[in-house]
């Protein structure tokens, strides 16, 4: 388990070296440049001149580029060039709330489509499977900014239930936080909850249908204990695949949720830093997202390992 | 009652060295000499805004936005009155010589920063100083001060190079902030983030893309204000969420409202509207140096076809106004003739693209930010083009981008606008005169650079607005850009809020909010 936790974590090393060189060079390739942006419309050309020296773009690339890593490799992302704030305090700021955002939906997400899966595979063919599978088709068909729009009227608006705005940092003050929370974890958690609904029922079908489940009945165990210890067990791995991959998206592409609850979030921070050109926040929360779904990744390996003996076993497993 | 009286004094003496002061222009009176008498500030207003200010700054603020943050962090030293005309505030009176070169600005006694430093004339000329340094988005509107003395501890004398009538009312603006002289130096490149002023409000924190928090500034010079002890800026990027937030309470007061909800809030009872003319102008650069529209026939030929009415009417309901020029109904050079949309004559268009030897028409491609409202005109100019075979591809870009195509000439047509000064030639000097930072067209005619050096020199604003119309009969003709329509200031409160007075720039001044 170390060993293989070992290795996946020095395989990662080279990934984000590629990703640092990517996203630096594809940055520095669009159009645009963060003088104009900063100065404004209606900016000089000796202004801008200035504003591009002392922000060191005038230096070439390959240069930036290391003066970048370099201070990276230091623990130091830079600052903003837009307000000047350290990198690391602004990510630092608003990467929490967007993890909060994605394990809660996906918390959620796994509490409604587990159980409703495994009933719908159970119950194969019948009106309850039926509707599972139709309540599913509806959750991913809703896009998530219309629910949220849905549920801030009906529950901030009209019953004043829950806040239609206003963050407030978990360890400031929990049960604010929660309340802030809600609404959009929910608006988001329909969707992601019905992808994991009929991932859980179609991989807990056909693990009911396998040889070695008509054994365990055979040998005379009760279909419940045969469905939770055997079946679902087995049918877990591809739905925990899933998660890690939909935790990992969520990362960076909750921005039209949070921009409707107005979550001081990671995906609004990266977008804005995007629009504004705003290099180094680009470049910081590029690398931190890389870091992060390489992690879940990882997780996700080590929790197979976990879910079944065979993957810890084989040590040329990936 | 006897504090009451106490203040009441106070109040008149303050009014009386004001008046006494400012009577060197006695055309003017300060609509703030109205003492009220009010308790400790109180309670907490919660106002929205559409975007995050980027820098609470004045010599570094870029963004539009910024400046309804800081109009209450900061004074300024002249102020808008409710109809648009220049009052005092940190200074107090003025003179101008005749020849126009040399502006004395007299100074209000008594006021001290936030971080409780004496305001004065050496902080005046600190603040200009660095408004000038190159990197400030401020240098190109102050530039024609080549020299600042300190004469009296409240007195500041402007030396101009060339005479610049329209500086008065540009000090109105972001370069007429005052910022603490000793938060900057201690500060330094932070003070974006610390800001610190003479304002009603002193700055408390911010998180970035949530909100910024302020509280009453117990130093503020203004008796009696402000009301609200604590604001609450609360930052929505979309337009409709930020709606919903004044209807669930969240906030009280927002800063824009959908075109398309205007008349539904302004029907409910429980919310007040204000949906005024700006200074602002939208419109579609035309690249003077890029065919087809080197050839001022076919550009003519664009700029006629156009119905704005028409425009206008299908997309903001009542939130802009049809123009033909950069002087919408709120400028000071405003005359109704001349911003009238013109009336689609399809015989002159025609006429016009046989004379510019496209009689079956042209293509061409626009570039527009990539937002739905953008979108939505552009496919609507494309639709009235389209009769006369002028076919418009449209370009969807983003901001960042077609900033960068206006300054290197990287364009054919761009529909890029303005935000609008309170003074006329803050919204056509830059934009028309050869060379100008603004001037993406590339456009130069010498007849107009001359009638808008004119109208820099002359102070009389009937005799500028005539110069300026004789430009814009000549620019108008030439069509380098064209003039589309002149949004409105869409802001809306919650009736619970009393004494909102609106100015043209439309920024929400919380100080009289109750």
């Amino acid at each position: 388990m170390i060993a293989l936790g070992t290795r996946r974590i020095l395989l990662t090393l080279p990934v984000l070296f590629l990703i640092s060189v990517i996203v630096f060079s594809l940055l520095h390739l669009i159009p645009g440049d963060p003088a104009r942006v900063i100065l404004g419309q209606d900016a000089t050309p000796r202004a801008l001149e200035a504003l591009r020296v002392q922000l060191g773009l005038t230096k070439p690339l390959w240069v930036q580029y290391l003066q970048w890593m370099g201070n990276v490799l230091h623990g130091n992302l830079g600052r903003s060039l837009q307000n000047g704030l350290p990198v690391s305090l602004l990510i630092g700021q608003a990467l929490p709330v967007t993890i909060e955002l994605a394990v809660g939906t996906i918390l959620v997400s796994g509490l409604i489509a587990i159980p409703l899966g495994i009933y719908a595979a159970t119950h194969r063919g019948r009106l309850a499977d039926l509707i599972t599978v139709f309540g599913a088709s509806i959750g991913l068909s809703i896009p998530p900014f219309w629910l949220g729009i849905m549920l801030l009227l009906l529950f901030s608006v009209n019953l004043h239930i829950f806040p239609s705005s206003g963050f407030v940092p978990f360890g400031q003050n929990p049960l604010q936080n929660l309340q802030a929370m809600c609404l959009p974890v929910l608006a988001t958690a329909v969707r992601e909850a019905a992808v994991l609904l009929r991932m859980m029922r179609s991989s807990l079908v056909e693990v009911l249908d396998a040889d070695y489940i008509r054994t365990a009945r055979a040998k005379g165990l009760i279909w419940r204990i045969v469905v939770i210890r055997h079946a679902v067990r087995n049918a877990l791995v591809p739905v925990l695949t899933q998660s890690g991959l939909q935790i990992a998206g969520l990362l960076g592409g909750l921005v039209i949720t949070e921009t409707i609850f107005s979550l001081p979030g990671f995906g609004s921070l990266l977008v804005n830093s995007i629009f504004s050109r705003d290099y180094t926040v680009i470049q910081g929360g590029a690398l931190v997202v890389a870091v992060l779904v390489v992690g879940v990744n990882l997780l996700t390996d080590l929790c197979y390992g976990l879910l079944d003996p065979r993957i810890r076993m084989d040590k040329g497993g990936m | 009652m006897g504090k009451k009286r106490i203040i009441a004094s106070a109040a008149s003496i303050i009014l009386a060295m004001s008046a006494t002061a400012w009577a060197v222009s006695p055309a003017m009176a300060s609509s703030r000499s109205v003492a009220h008498y009010s308790s400790v500030p109180s309670g907490q207003i919660d106002i929205g805004l559409s975007a995050d200010p980027p820098k609470l700054d004045p010599s570094l603020s870029s963004a539009l936005v910024d400046r309804q943050v800081m109009i209450n962090i900061y004074d300024t030293l002249f102020q808008l009155s409710a109809k648009g005309q220049l009052e005092p505030d940190l200074a107090t009176g003025y003179t101008v010589s005749k020849n126009g070169l040399t502006y004395t600005l007299h100074l209000r006694k008594g006021v001290l920063f936030q971080d409780g430093t004496p305001f004065n004339a050496a902080a005046v000329k600190f603040n200009l100083q660095r408004d000038l340094l190159k990197i400030s988005p401020r240098a190109s509107s102050l530039s024609s001060i080549s020299a600042i003395d300190v004469t009296a501890p409240y007195t500041v004398v402007l030396h101009l190079s060339k005479p610049f009538s329209p500086l008065l009312n540009v000090l109105t603006g972001r370069a007429g902030m005052m910022v603490s002289p000793t938060a900057v130096k201690k500060e330094g490149a932070n003070f974006l983030n610390d800001p610190v002023g003479t304002g009603p409000y002193e700055f408390v924190k911010r998180v970035t893309g949530s909100y910024i928090d302020l509280k009453a500034n117990p130093h503020y010079w203004v008796k009696g204000e402000p009301h609200f002890a604590t604001v609450e800026y609360k930052i929505f990027t979309d337009p409709n969420v930020e709606l919903l937030n004044l209807q669930s309470g969240a906030v009280q007061f927002i800063d824009t409202v959908p075109p398309q909800q205007v008349y539904s809030l302004s029907s409910n009872a429980s919310y007040t509207v204000i949906n005024k003319p700006s200074y602002g102008y939208q419109g579609i650069y035309l690249n003077v140096k890029a065919a087809p529209f080197t050839n001022v026939y076919l550009r003519e030929a664009v700029d006629h076809a156009i119905n704005r009415n028409l425009l206008v009417g299908a997309i903001f309901r009542g939130t802009a106004v049809a123009g033909n020029s950069p002087f919408g109904p709120a400028s000071p050079a405003y005359v109704k003739a001349e911003d009238a949309a013109p009336r689609v004559d399809p015989s002159l268009v025609r006429s016009l693209l046989k004379k510019g030897g496209k009689p079956a028409g042209f293509t061409f491609t626009m570039q527009t930010a990539a937002s739905p409202l953008n979108v939505q005109i552009a496919e609507i100019l494309q639709s009235m083009l389209s009769p006369y075979g002028i076919k418009m591809k449209i370009d969807q870009l983003d901001f960042g981008t077609m900033l960068n195509n206006s300054t290197d000439g990287n364009f054919t047509a761009m529909a890029l606008g303005w935000s609008g000064r309170l003074d006329p030639d803050q919204d056509i000097y830059s934009f028309f005169y050869t060379g100008a930072p603004l001037n993406s067209s590339q456009y130069s005619n010498p007849k107009v650079d001359l009638l808008l050096n004119r109208a820099r020199a002359v102070s009389n604003m009937a005799q500028r607005k005539a110069l300026y119309a004789q430009a814009m009969a000549i620019i108008n003709h030439d069509a380098p850009y064209v003039f589309l329509y002149h949004p409105n200031n869409v802001l809306a409160y919650s009736n619970t809020i009393k004494g909102f007075v609106y100015i043209p720039d439309g920024l929400i001044r919380v100080a009289t909010l109750s």
